[in-house]
């Protein structure tokens, strides 16, 4: 089943600057995908599309379909459920007190209250390594701390497609390797927008590199992000897991593309 | 950054801190409306309510200096109010008796805070039923506080470490830039966490 498709979508910021210029692509069910390229390609502004958070569109024909449904103003809370955007600044997405009441934020929207509520946020917490943290509060959590209840967060409301801007950013190695480890370990489909192109070597089978608002490579991660002149063309460069056969066999611990 | 305003004091497994945070709340709101519709010129009321916070200080282990420094940096907002009433006739008594009463309220409410914790006030305001608004108002307040504290601490470092000459007038003005600066960086993060509530279902 596509879990994902984007068809000819078109994004103009108030002021004229034109963030996205025809972006169609699809993603298939419980699939990885990377997204990659410089500042300013139009990473952030497609997430945003994809929860509904920027609904309004430039062309009739722009059209986004997450499993089979439209996403338009009627649909948002049915979309909002079934995808988890994970934001790039953490301080950004925890905005409730304590970690409870920040898990608890998207189940207590769909009318979860009492006990039910507090397994579901046990049940998310407990998904992300964090037990026990419930009334820990968010200002006292390290940055990987942070990511990893924000992510609870968006497991909290049992999303089909995962949707992440700049996941590792600000993470210290530890804490990233263990972000790594836990987005392997979810089932749901994943879409990581991210310039930590060694991340998206070591998760994502299949990438697609944005520039100026286009996409302007797709294919297996190994293959599209192996060739330098492409990744130099737009801003990027060949991730150095790719650069050498490690002897330790680093360059070949990542996921294979698909055929 | 520290944030003393916003976080318990005392012993944590004292029987104040223990009690359940609606039942504090409920007793510290009757506190100060007992106090406030006293009358102005009984001094016993006022003893005994004071009587009542220290017993009640003294049992959450809370020190007196921690309450004093919190009363004083409060009490401008309670003078400045207060001084207007000394314009009219009999002024000082009212004066006096305004700065007494809102004082013993602000000290009951800086207990309430330094022996529940935060979440739990916002759970017992909800039940209470003010609404929803306004408790998500004062959640993200109390969330934020520690983040523009940080940022504007940023800030000032990176405006210091490129200051080369000091001065008064100067010294105002860096803080006028910071201020400016924070101002649109705050928009911007409002504009940012409200996307962040809409993503998990806020008002769909």
């Amino acid at each position: 089943m596509i879990a994902l498709e984007v068809s000819n979508l078109v994004h103009r910021y108030t002021g004229g600057h034109e963030s996205l210029r025809g972006i169609s692509f699809q993603v298939e069910e419980g699939e990885c995908v990377g997204l990659i390229g410089p500042n300013g390609a139009g990473k952030s502004t497609l997430l945003l599309h994809l929860n509904g958070i920027l609904p309004e569109r430039e062309s009739q024909h722009s059209s986004i379909r997450v499993l089979d449904r439209e996403v338009t103003t009627q649909n948002l809370a049915w979309i909002r459920r079934n995808v988890g955007l994970l934001f790039q600044d953490p301080d950004d997405q925890l905005f409730c007190p304590t970690v409870f009441d920040d898990v608890a934020f998207g189940p207590e929207q769909t009318g979860l209250t009492g006990k039910e509520l507090a397994a579901c946020v046990a049940g998310a917490l407990a998904q992300v390594g964090l037990t026990g943290y419930e009334e820990r509060l968010p200002h006292r959590l390290s940055q990987g701390e942070k990511r990893r209840v924000c992510l609870a967060g968006v497991l909290a409301c049992d999303p089909r497609l995962l949707v992440l801007d700049e996941p590792t950013s600000n993470l210290d190695p530890r804490a990233r390797r263990e972000l790594r480890d836990l987005l392997r370990r979810l089932p749901a489909t994943k879409l990581i927008a991210t310039h930590d192109l060694e991340f998206v070597v070591e998760l994502c089978p299949r990438v697609l590199v944005f520039d100026q608002g286009r996409i302007v490579a797709a294919g297996p991660t190994r293959t599209v992000l192996a060739d330098a002149p492409l990744m130099l063309a737009h801003g990027l460069e060949v991730p150095h897991i790719l650069q050498h056969d490690h002897p330790h066999g680093a360059a070949r611990s990542g996921p294979e593309p698909r055929p | 950054m520290r944030l003393e305003l916003l976080e318990r004091r005392g012993d944590p497994a004292s029987p104040v801190h223990q009690a359940p945070a609606l039942g504090k709340l409920l007793l510290t709101l009757l506190f100060i409306g007992v106090v406030v519709s006293s009358p102005s010129r009984n001094p016993i009321l006022p003893a005994a309510a004071l009587l009542t916070i220290t017993l009640v200080a003294a049992v959450a282990r809370i020190s007196p200096g921690h309450l004093i420094r919190k009363l004083v940096s409060v009490e401008p907002f309670v003078v400045s109010v207060a001084l207007l009433s000394l314009l009219q006739p009999g002024g000082v008594a009212i004066f006096l008796s305004m700065v007494i009463k809102s004082s013993l309220s602000v000290l009951a409410m800086i207990l309430l805070v330094s022996t529940t914790r935060f979440g739990d006030l916002l759970r017992a305001l909800r039940r209470l039923r003010l609404p929803g608004i306004m408790v998500m108002t004062l959640a993200l307040m109390h969330r934020y506080i520690a983040v523009l504290g940080d940022e504007t601490e940023r800030m000032r470092r990176a405006r210091a470490s490129r200051t080369l000459v000091r001065g008064r007038r100067r010294a105002w003005s860096d803080l006028a830039a910071v201020a400016a600066r924070l101002f649109i960086r705050s928009s911007e993060r409002a504009e940012r966490i409200y996307h962040a509530m809409c993503a998990r279902g806020w008002r769909t």
